[in-house]
């Protein structure tokens, strides 16, 4: 402590200050280097998929010959899409559990009291969490080409679409879970409001076997159930079956979930941290 | 602009019905420092985030380096540094890391964030510890480059919120050194603390918040003619040895009190002298002693004396 640098000298002028736009870059920057300095993070979120991946297409392959499912289809070329979109819902909850430990480590409080605008740093964090979900995704898919023989009717022009529809549907469903995190502000509830939702919605849907197969009750739960959509929009265009306006639909109730999730978010992110 | 850089007026604070701050009003020239002196719960903490606008005032104005933090939060935000009683910094990211974050945020080139960054490193003896992940730092590490953080932007006021609570002895006094250092520059500090021996050494006034309020405002000097001074506390070995003890005391000038409870008395003394005659007094009736010490005056002391004051 010998040179006296510390504080305001008058020779340098004052910073002055970033727009939104640098805020975000510099944020998200931010976020994407400890993913590269720390790629464990990015390996292990993929391990569960892989996991569900290789379980159920064991397990499962039989119901290929089933009456109820699309002829010709086999279970992995059925599975996948339905995996990439249940993948993706997991990476947005993984979202909101982020925002949370980010309260708690203190880089938030550090960042509110810097004139910035707050909705950067939630855009940042959506942002750089989006790149991640496309990177786990597009993992996921060149191991179940690799490893498990995925080879959908649809190829590659129709597994981008639906690669991008589940990360279209992430996406949104990131700021959901954004806006979940900001109000409830604690990571244990988040997890257990994830796995509460989560699983129901994975099992009574269309994501690991046809709707038509389930008991009557839980058809008419699949139904109503928007995850069936998203996977069905998915998986149709990876088969190359038709899409009909499932694509639209789904896209539709993303952008609108958005929507709500940003502005819920926002204005959760911007009451005062300590309390 | 006039030369108060903190001028808060009439704050008050509520948190549905719990009121944290009454009224609180607080001035703070260019170039000093004030100490804000007072037990955890008693609003300190409150005071500090309203004054770097982390949230607003229920009631009452507060100007900082010139602009109102209601309405120019920005602005005070880009003038103020401030560092919490727990350190911000982002665990996954290296020290120099941080550092650049924070200039780049406030609009630094690459290159000036890196220059600035490696300055407060050095600064801050962190040089050899800059490139690994803030996780793996110690928690004085850890303080010290939480305070480096809030000055990456050369800010006019800072606002330190018990910056030495839960620090080691050497990292306190390090920490001492840089707040004397920063105020040897120019800077504007507003320090929260419990310990009244640390607003003694670095603050030119000290406020005492109790309960939300200001119940003192002065020099550490006024404030401790106010409370006292030190005193000789004597634990007697039986406590039927008290009057003789008294009698004794005050016949050699002293005005002892007693904490019968504890068979204590508490002997206010001028100078560390009186601690023997303090023994002599008591020797010379054969008071048989149990434990005796000299303690300088605490923040308990201005408390009591205070709330004693205020009774009278």
């Amino acid at each position: 402590m010998t040179t006296a640098t510390v504080a305001p000298t008058t020779a340098l002028p004052r910073w002055r200050g970033t727009g939104v736009t640098s805020q975000i870059a510099i944020l998200t920057g931010r976020s994407l280097r400890s993913l590269v300095s720390d790629p464990k993070l990015v390996i292990f979120s993929v391990l569960q998929p892989l996991i569900m991946l290789l379980l159920f297409s064991q397990v499962f392959s039989g119901m290929a010959n089933t009456g109820s499912f699309p002829a010709g289809v086999t279970y992995i070329n059925y599975l996948m899409p339905a995996i990439l979109v249940t993948t993706g819902i997991g990476a947005a909850l993984q979202s909101g559990i982020g925002l949370v430990s980010d309260m708690k480590n203190g880089v938030l409080a550090r960042l509110r009291s810097l004139p910035i605008h707050q909705g950067s740093v939630l855009v940042a964090r959506s942002l750089s969490d989006l790149v991640r979900t496309a990177l786990q995704l597009v993992i996921l898919l060149v191991a179940a080409v690799v490893l498990f023989d995925f080879s959908p009717a649809g190829g590659v022009l129709g597994v981008l679409p639906a690669f991008l529809l589940a990360l279209a549907v992430s996406w949104a469903l990131s700021w959901i879970f954004l806006a979940i995190g900001a109000w409830v502000r604690n990571a244990e509830s988040m997890q257990t409001i994830g796995f509460l939702a989560m699983f129901p919605l994975m099992f009574a849907s269309s994501a690991f076997v046809p709707v038509d197969g389930l008991p009557a009750w839980l058809r008419v739960v699949a139904t109503v159930n928007p995850l069936t959509y998203a996977v069905d929009a998915s998986r149709n265009l990876a088969l190359d079956l038709p899409v009909g306006n499932g694509v639209a639909a789904a896209l539709a109730a993303s952008a609108l979930l958005m929507v709500v999730g940003i502005v819920a978010a926002v204005r959760g992110f911007r009451r005062s941290l300590s309390f | 602009m006039n030369d108060l850089m903190i001028e808060a007026t009439g704050i008050t604070k509520a948190f549905g019905d719990v009121t944290a701050l009454d009224a609180v009003t607080v001035e703070v020239p260019r170039g000093s420092v004030l100490g804000l002196l007072g037990h955890n719960g008693a609003g300190k903490t409150t005071l500090v985030n309203i004054l770097t606008t982390m949230f607003p005032p229920t009631s009452g104005t507060a100007r900082v380096a010139g602009f109102d933090v209601a309405r120019d939060g920005d602005e005070v935000r880009g003038r103020i540094g401030l560092t919490g009683q727990f350190a911000s910094v982002d665990e996954q990211l290296s020290g120099v890391d941080n550092l650049v974050l924070i200039a780049r945020l406030l609009g630094a080139t690459r290159r000036e964030a890196r220059a600035r960054a490696d300055e407060l490193l050095d600064l801050f003896d962190l040089t050899a510890a800059a490139k690994r992940a803030a996780r793996t730092y110690s928690g004085g590490m850890r303080r010290r480059l939480d305070l480096a953080a809030s000055l990456v932007g050369r800010p006019d006021v800072i606002f330190l919120d018990e910056p030495t609570t839960g620090l080691d002895p050497e990292s306190r006094l390090g920490m001492w050194g840089i707040v004397e250092e920063l105020v040897g520059d120019g800077t504007t500090v507003l320090l929260t603390t419990q310990y009244l021996e640390e607003a003694d050494r670095l603050a030119d006034a000290i406020t005492v918040l109790s309960a939300g309020r200001v119940v003192a405002s002065g020099t550490a000097a006024e404030l401790k003619s106010q409370v006292g001074k030190r005193a000789v506390h004597v634990t007697l070995a039986s406590p039927q040895d008290a009057p003789a003890a008294i009698v004794s005391l005050e016949r050699h000038g002293l005005a002892p009190v007693l904490d019968e409870p504890r068979a204590e008395l508490r002997t206010p003394v001028d100078t560390s002298a009186d601690l023997a005659v303090v023994v002599r007094a008591l020797d010379e009736v054969r008071v048989e002693v149990a434990e005796l010490a000299l303690t300088e005056p605490s923040l308990d002391d201005v408390y009591l004396t205070l709330a004693k004051n205020k009774a009278a």
